[in-house]
C-alpha cells in the first residue's frame, strides 16, 4: 500500500542535498531530545532537597512559545518554559537543590473565567504537552541535563479531575448557560445555577423542565479548539461515563462530596473507581515517565479520590516502571488539609510513598514560626513535638512494596509554603528572621525538605495568584542573605548524614511564648538510625521573635544524648563556635531571637563546613 | 517560464528595445544617419511616438479530488510541484513611448486576480492586487524606474518559483548596460524599496485621546494614531553578464551575481487587548543575502539549463511578503539562515521535450530551541517529459518527489519528522500557438496522483479528513497563457 510509505526511506534523498550545503550538514535533533533509557537515579529520597517550580513563573527561555502571555497579570500566562529552567540549572545547583518538582506538563484548557491554566492543573489531554512550556524535545533536554548534573525531576500529575471540559445541560438547550433560573416552577424560589459549575447534588446534577427535575443533566463536552476546551483525551476520558457528574463540592468535610464532587473552579471529577479510568490514568502518566525519564510523581488533590484508588494506581505504576528499569520511583500526594490522620491515610499499605506534611505547615510553620511576630497568636514549640509524636501512628511505618525503600513516616515531604497558600513572608508580615529560622528547621528535620521557588529571593506574595510571582525580575541573584542561608543549609544537610538519615529525638520543647526562660526554644537530635551508629547532630532553635531564650526552665536544663564532655560545633555559624556537653549530660545554651544552632561533634565536622 | 536572457527582465527588455530603436537601427544609432534629407524646417516638438500595450499571464483550473470535493494543492514544501496549483491571473496595461532614439519611457500597471472567482463562489467581491504600478525612463544605456513593482530574475517553471531574486517593493532602481563586444554585455542593476506589511510586526495603530484643542468641538473621543511603523528596507544589487559564443550561433552563457541587504527599524508593539496595554519592544534587525546563477542556453527551442545558489542570514532569510514566526532570545532574527541550491532546465528535440525543476533548501530560524517547525531541510525534484503530437497537441507526464525534514520529533520514530510525497501525473493538452514546452496558451486536462507518508499527514489536524489521506487524486481542466507581459516576457 502506498498509504504505508515507510518513514525511513526518504532521508537519504535529503542527505544528498544537505551534503552539498556549505557549512550545513543534515538537520538532526539533539541526542537529548530522543527517548531516554530509563534508569534509577536516586538511592535514598531523604538525601534529596526538592525545589518546587511553577514552570510558567521560573524563567522564560524561549519567547517563541509566549503566546497568550500578559506580563504582570499573575492570573494569566507569564512566559516561563522548560528551556528557561534548563538555562538556570546552575542557579538551583548554587542553592543546593537536588530535585526539581515541576508543575504539570500536559495540555490544559487554556483559559476559563479570565484565568489561565498557567499552573497546569486544568488538564484536557493527557497525551499532549502544554505548548506554552515547550515541546517533548525541550522537556527531555531539561530532564537529561538535570540527570547529568545529578539532579532529579519530579512530575506533577492530577488523577482527581480534568479541566472544565464539559457543561451540565440543565435546561437541555444544548448550549452552556451562565445561569438558569431554578426549577422552572414559579412557586419555587429563583435559584441561579451555572451550567459550567453547578453545586453538589446528591443524586447527580439534575436537568429541569417546567415540571421540575427530569433526571441527570446531559454532560456535553465543549468544542472550542481555540482554547483547547475540547473533548478530553485519552480513551474513556472522552466519554461522559468517566465523570461523576455530581456538581461542585460545597462541603469539604463531607466524604461523599469530597470524593465525588467537582473540584473548585468547575474542574470535572473523574470516576476514579472505574477500572478503565484507573488504567487510563496509570498508562497516560507512566507513558510520560517512559518518554522523559522522570523520577517521581507529585500527585495533586489526593484527598478527593477514594482511598482504595492509591494502592491500585501506585502498584500498577511501580510494576510497569520496574519492568523498564526504573525503581525507587517516588510518589507523594498532596492533600490540602491540616488533619494529620487524613494525610497519613494515603500512606497505607501499598499506597503512596509519602505525602506533603500539610499538618506541619499549619501547626508548625504557620502557628509557631509565621505567627511569631504576633504575641497574641504565637504558639509554643511543644506543638512541634506533639505533631511529630503522631508520625508513627498516622503514617505508614513500612516501606511500600516496590516503593522507595523508606517508610512513609520517615519520608514526609516537609515544606514551609507552596503555591496553594500565602507565602511565609506575607503571613509573617515580612519577618525574614522567622523565615530563615523556619528554613533551618526545614533542612534539619526528618523527612525531605521541599522549597517553594522564590523563597530564596524573599518573595512575599499573598494568596493565589499573588504567591506565584515570576522569578526572572530578580535576575537570579545568588548573593541575597536568604539565598545564602539556604545554600549553607543545603550544604550542611548534604554533608552530615545524621541530618538526612538519622532518627529524631526531641530534647526540648516548650509551651512558653512570652518572657519565660525557654520561651520559643526547640531542640531535637538527629542520630543513628539509617545514618549509622556514630552519626549525631543537635539542632537548637529559638522561635521567639522578641527575646533571647535559654535551654533551661522549670528548674531543669536541656539534657542531650551526646556523651558528657563531647565538644559540639555549630556548623551553621561561620565561626564554628564550640560548645561542650557538661559532665551531667546537659547543655545550657542561650539562643538569640529567631536563630538556631546546628551542633555536630567536633570530630565529625566536615572540612569547609 | 522561459529563461530570461537578461536579468531584471522588464528593465532590460526595455533597454534593449530603446537601444535598438523601433526602426530597427543598431543600438546607439542616430536617425541622422539615414539616407533621407534633413528637413528644411525643424519639425515642431510634438507628441511622442507611443502606444498602449496589453499583456497578461494567467492560469485557471477547476478540479476535483474524485471524492466529491474540489481538488487542492497537495504540496508539503515551500515551492512544490505546480501541477495542482490554484488559479491566478495578471492583467497588464502598459504605455510605451519613444521620445527620441535615445530616450524612451514606459508606464506599467498590472492587476492580479485571485480565486475564488464569481462564477465559482457566487460572490461578486474579488480579491485584486496591484502587482505593478511604476514608470520607467531610459536614456541610452541607463534606465531609471520608480513605483510598485515585481522585480525579479529567472524562474523555475515547474515550481513556479524565482529562486535567486524576487522582490515586490515600493521603491525605485537603476540599470546600466555595459557593452563589451557583439554578443557580450554586462548589466548592473540596483534597487531600493520598502515593504510595510499589514502585520503588527511592522505596523500598528492604536487609539489615543483627541487633542485637547479639538475636544470642545468633537467632545471627548479618541482617534487612531500610528504607534508602530517600521518598513522593511531592501537594497539589491545585481550584475548580469551575458555572452554568446562568437561565430557559434545563438548559444551562450549567462552569469549572475546578486546581493541584498535588508533592515528593520526598532519599534514597540502595543497589546491593546489587555488593560493597561502591554508593550513589547521590537529591536532593530537586519540581514543579508548573496547568490548567483549560471545558465547555459542553446538559443534554440527554449533549451537551457540553469543553476542557482543562494545564502541568506537574518531577516533576509525570510520572504519579504511574510513576517518571521520565531525569533532569537533578543527578539531579532539573528541566527536565522536560508541556504539553497536549485536547478531548472528545458530540453526540446524533435517531438520530445523535458522540463526539470529541483532544489534543496535548508532553513534555520534563530530561536533557541533546537526543535521547532522553523528549522527544516526540504527538497523537490520535478520533471515533465512530453511528446508533441503534431504542432498543436501534446501529452506531458509529470513526476515529482517532495520531502521536508523538520527539527521536530516524529512521535512514531523519535527521529526528525520527515514528510515525503511522491507524485505522478499526466497532462494531455492543446496548444494553439504551436509546439513547445513554453508555447502558450495551453488548454489541458490534468490528472495527478500524490502519495504521502504518515509523517506528511501529521502536518494536518487529525480531523482534516481530506489531508489525512495517504493518496490524493486531482483531476482538473486547466488553461494557462502568457503574452506581452512585462513580468512574463
Amino acid at each position: 500500500m502506498i498509504e504505508q510509505l515507510p518513514r525511513r526511506w526518504s532521508p537519504w534523498v535529503l542527505a544528498v542535498g544537505c551534503a552539498g550545503m556549505p557549512g550545513g550538514g543534515c538537520l538532526s535533533v539533539p541526542a537529548d531530545a530522543t527517548e531516554p533509557s530509563l534508569a534509577t537515579h536516586v538511592d535514598d529520597w531523604r538525601n534529596e532537597i526538592i525545589y518546587q517550580v511553577i514552570v510558567d513563573r521560573f524563567a522564560d527561555g524561549d519567547l517563541n512559545n509566549d503566546f497568550r502571555v500578559h506580563p504582570g497579570d499573575l492570573a494569566l500566562y507569564q512566559g516561563g518554559d522548560w528551556r528557561g529552567i534548563e538555562d538556570h540549572l546552575g542557579y538551583l545547583q548554587a542553592l543546593g537543590i537536588s530535585t526539581m518538582w515541576i508543575s504539570p506538563i500536559v495540555q490544559n484548557v487554556e483559559t476559563d473565567a479570565d484565568i489561565d491554566s498557567y499552573h497546569g492543573y486544568w488538564q484536557q489531554d493527557l497525551t499532549k504537552l502544554n505548548a506554552h512550556f515547550g515541546d517533548l524535545a525541550s522537556l527531555r533536554s531539561l530532564v537529561s541535563h538535570a540527570h547529568r548534573i545529578g539532579m532529579k525531576v519530579v512530575l506533577d500529575i492530577v488523577c482527581n479531575h480534568m479541566g472544565q471540559v464539559f457543561f451540565y445541560d440543565i435546561n437541555r438547550n444544548n448550549r452552556p448557560d451562565d445561569y438558569v433560573n431554578g426549577s422552572g416552577n414559579t412557586m419555587d424560589p429563583v435559584v441561579q445555577i451555572s451550567e459550567y459549575d453547578p453545586p453538589w447534588s446528591p443524586g447527580g446534577v439534575q436537568a429541569y423542565t417546567q415540571l421540575g427535575p427530569s433526571g441527570r443533566a446531559p454532560i456535553l463536552f465543549f468544542d472550542d479548539p481555540s482554547i483547547e476546551r475540547i473533548r478530553p483525551q485519552p480513551g474513556i476520558l472522552a466519554t461522559a461515563g468517566a465523570y461523576h457528574g455530581f456538581g461542585h463540592i460545597e462541603n469539604f468535610d463531607d466524604v461523599a462530596q469530597r470524593t465525588l464532587g467537582d473540584f473548585t473552579g468547575g474542574l470535572k471529577d473523574l470516576a476514579t473507581e472505574l477500572p478503565e479510568v484507573r488504567a487510563t490514568l496509570v498508562d497516560a502518566f507512566a507513558t510520560w515517565v517512559e518518554k522523559v525519564d522522570f523520577d517521581g510523581y507529585r500527585i495533586d488533590t489526593v484527598k478527593h479520590i477514594e482511598n482504595d484508588f492509591w494502592p491500585v494506581f501506585a502498584g500498577a505504576t511501580r510494576a510497569r516502571l520496574a519492568n523498564r528499569g526504573k525503581s525507587r520511583f517516588f510518589m507523594f500526594g498532596e492533600a490540602l488539609d491540616g488533619n494529620d490522620q487524613l494525610l497519613g491515610s494515603y500512606t497505607g499499605p501499598g499506597a503512596l510513598d509519602s505525602v506533603f506534611y500539610f499538618s506541619q505547615h499549619y501547626a508548625v510553620f504557620r502557628d509557631v514560626f509565621e505567627d511569631a511576630h504576633d504575641r497574641a497568636r504565637a504558639r509554643g514549640t511543644d506543638a512541634i513535638a506533639a505533631l511529630w509524636q503522631q508520625k508513627t501512628t498516622h503514617y505508614g511505618t513500612q516501606a511500600q512494596p516496590g516503593g522507595i525503600g523508606v517508610a512513609p513516616y520517615k519520608a514526609l515531604v516537609n515544606f514551609i509554603d507552596n503555591h496553594d497558600v500565602e507565602r511565609f513572608l506575607f503571613g509573617s508580615e515580612g519577618d525574614v528572621g522567622a523565615l530563615r529560622n523556619a528554613l533551618t528547621l526545614l533542612f534539619t528535620e526528618e523527612g525531605i525538605p521541599c522549597l517553594y521557588y522564590g523563597t530564596e529571593q524573599d518573595f512575599a506574595g499573598g494568596n493565589d495568584p499573588a504567591n506565584r510571582e515570576p522569578l526572572w525580575p530578580t535576575g537570579f541573584a545568588t548573593d541575597g542573605a536568604t539565598f545564602q542561608h539556604i545554600a549553607a543549609l543545603s550544604h550542611i544537610r548534604h554533608a552530615y548524614p545524621a541530618l538526612r538519615l538519622g532518627d529524631t529525638s526531641v530534647v526540648w520543647s516548650t509551651p512558653h511564648v512570652a518572657q519565660e526562660e525557654d520561651a520559643g526554644i526547640f531542640a531535637f537530635e538527629r542520630a543513628a538510625g539509617d545514618a549509622g551508629s556514630g552519626a549525631y547532630a543537635l539542632i537548637v532553635m529559638n522561635t521567639n521573635d522578641f527575646k533571647t531564650s535559654e535551654t533551661r526552665g522549670d528548674g531543669g536544663v536541656m539534657r542531650v544524648q551526646a556523651s558528657p564532655g563531647t565538644l559540639l560545633v555549630d556548623v551553621l555559624d561561620p565561626g564554628h563556635t564550640p560548645y561542650r556537653v557538661s559532665a551531667d549530660g546537659t547543655l545550657e545554651l542561650s539562643v538569640p531571637p529567631q536563630s538556631a544552632l546546628i551542633l555536630v561533634p567536633a570530630n565529625q565536622v566536615v572540612g569547609g563546613l | 517560464m522561459r529563461i530570461i536572457v537578461f536579468s531584471c527582465a522588464a528593465t532590460i527588455t526595455t533597454l534593449s528595445a530603446a537601444a535598438a530603436g523601433d526602426d530597427g537601427s543598431p543600438p546607439g544609432a542616430s536617425s541622422s544617419h539615414d539616407d533621407r534629407p534633413p528637413p528644411i524646417v525643424s519639425a515642431p516638438a510634438g507628441p511622442s511616438e507611443g502606444h498602449f500595450e496589453f499583456g497578461s499571464y494567467g492560469r485557471v483550473r477547476v478540479g476535483s479530488d474524485l471524492r466529491g470535493h474540489t481538488g487542492s494543492d497537495a504540496n508539503i514544501v515551500a515551492h512544490g510541484d505546480r501541477i495542482d496549483e490554484d488559479s491566478y491571473a495578471e492583467l497588464e496595461l502598459r504605455r510605451e513611448d519613444t521620445f527620441t532614439p535615445h530616450v524612451a519611457s514606459k508606464v506599467v500597471a498590472t492587476l492580479a486576480l485571485f480565486p475564488p472567482f464569481f462564477h465559482f463562489s457566487g460572490d461578486p467581491t474579488q480579491a485584486i492586487a496591484v502587482r505593478n504600478l511604476y514608470a520607467q525612463g531610459t536614456l541610452d544605456d541607463l534606465t531609471l524606474w520608480v513605483g510598485s513593482r515585481m522585480y525579479r530574475g529567472d524562474d523555475i517553471y515547474l515550481l513556479d518559483w524565482w529562486p535567486l531574486d524576487n522582490q515586490n517593493t515600493l521603491g525605485g532602481g537603476a540599470g546600466y548596460r555595459l557593452r563589451w563586444a557583439p554578443g557580450a554585455e554586462t548589466v548592473v542593476a540596483a534597487h531600493a524599496g520598502l515593504q510595510r506589511l499589514s502585520s503588527t510586526y511592522q505596523y500598528e495603530q492604536i487609539p489615543a485621546p483627541l487633542p485637547a484643542a479639538l475636544t470642545p468641538q468633537q467632545g471627548p473621543t479618541s482617534t487612531n494614531i500610528t504607534s508602530l511603523d517600521r518598513p522593511r528596507t531592501i537594497e539589491t544589487l545585481k550584475v548580469t553578464h551575458l555572452a554568446t559564443r562568437p561565430g557559434h550561433g545563438p548559444d551562450g552563457l549567462k552569469l549572475v551575481l546578486y546581493a541584498e541587504t535588508q533592515e528593520l527599524a526598532a519599534g514597540v508593539y502595543t497589546d491593546t487587548t489587555v488593560a493597561p496595554p502591554g508593550q513589547t519592544a521590537l529591536p532593530t534587525d537586519w540581514g543579508w543575502l548573496a547568490g548567483g546563477e549560471v545558465a547555459y542556453f542553446t538559443g534554440r527551442r527554449n533549451t537551457f539549463v540553469q543553476v542557482f545558489v543562494r545564502h541568506a542570514e537574518g531577516i533576509a532569510a525570510y520572504d519579504p511578503l511574510s513576517v518571521p514566526l520565531t525569533f532569537a532570545s533578543d527578539r531579532t532574527t539573528r541566527g536565522s539562515s536560508e541556504t539553497l541550491a536549485a536547478l531548472g532546465a528545458n530540453y526540446e528535440q524533435g517531438p520530445f521535450g523535458l522540463l526539470v525543476g529541483a532544489y534543496f533548501r535548508s532553513f534555520r530560524d534563530g530561536s533557541p530551541s533546537p526543535t521547532t517547525s522553523q528549522k527544516y531541510d526540504e527538497g523537490v525534484l520535478a520533471f515533465r517529459p512530453q511528446v508533441y503530437l503534431g504542432d498543436r497537441w501534446g501529452i506531458a507526464f509529470e513526476g515529482a518527489f517532495e520531502a521536508r525534514r523538520y527539527a521536530l520529533l516524529d512521535p512514531q520514530t523519535d527521529q526528525p519528522l520527515t514528510a515525503v510525497e511522491w507524485r505522478a501525473g499526466v497532462i494531455p493538452y492543446f496548444s494553439p500557438s504551436g509546439r513547445g514546452s513554453y508555447a502558450r496558451p495551453q488548454v489541458r486536462l490534468i490528472y495527478a496522483l500524490t502519495a504521502r507518508n504518515p509523517a506528511a499527514r501529521e502536518l494536518y489536524p487529525t480531523e482534516d479528513a481530506i489531508n489525512q489521506r495517504g493518496i490524493v487524486q486531482f483531476l482538473a481542466l486547466g488553461a494557462e497563457w502568457w503574452f506581452n507581459s512585462s513580468s512574463y516576457p
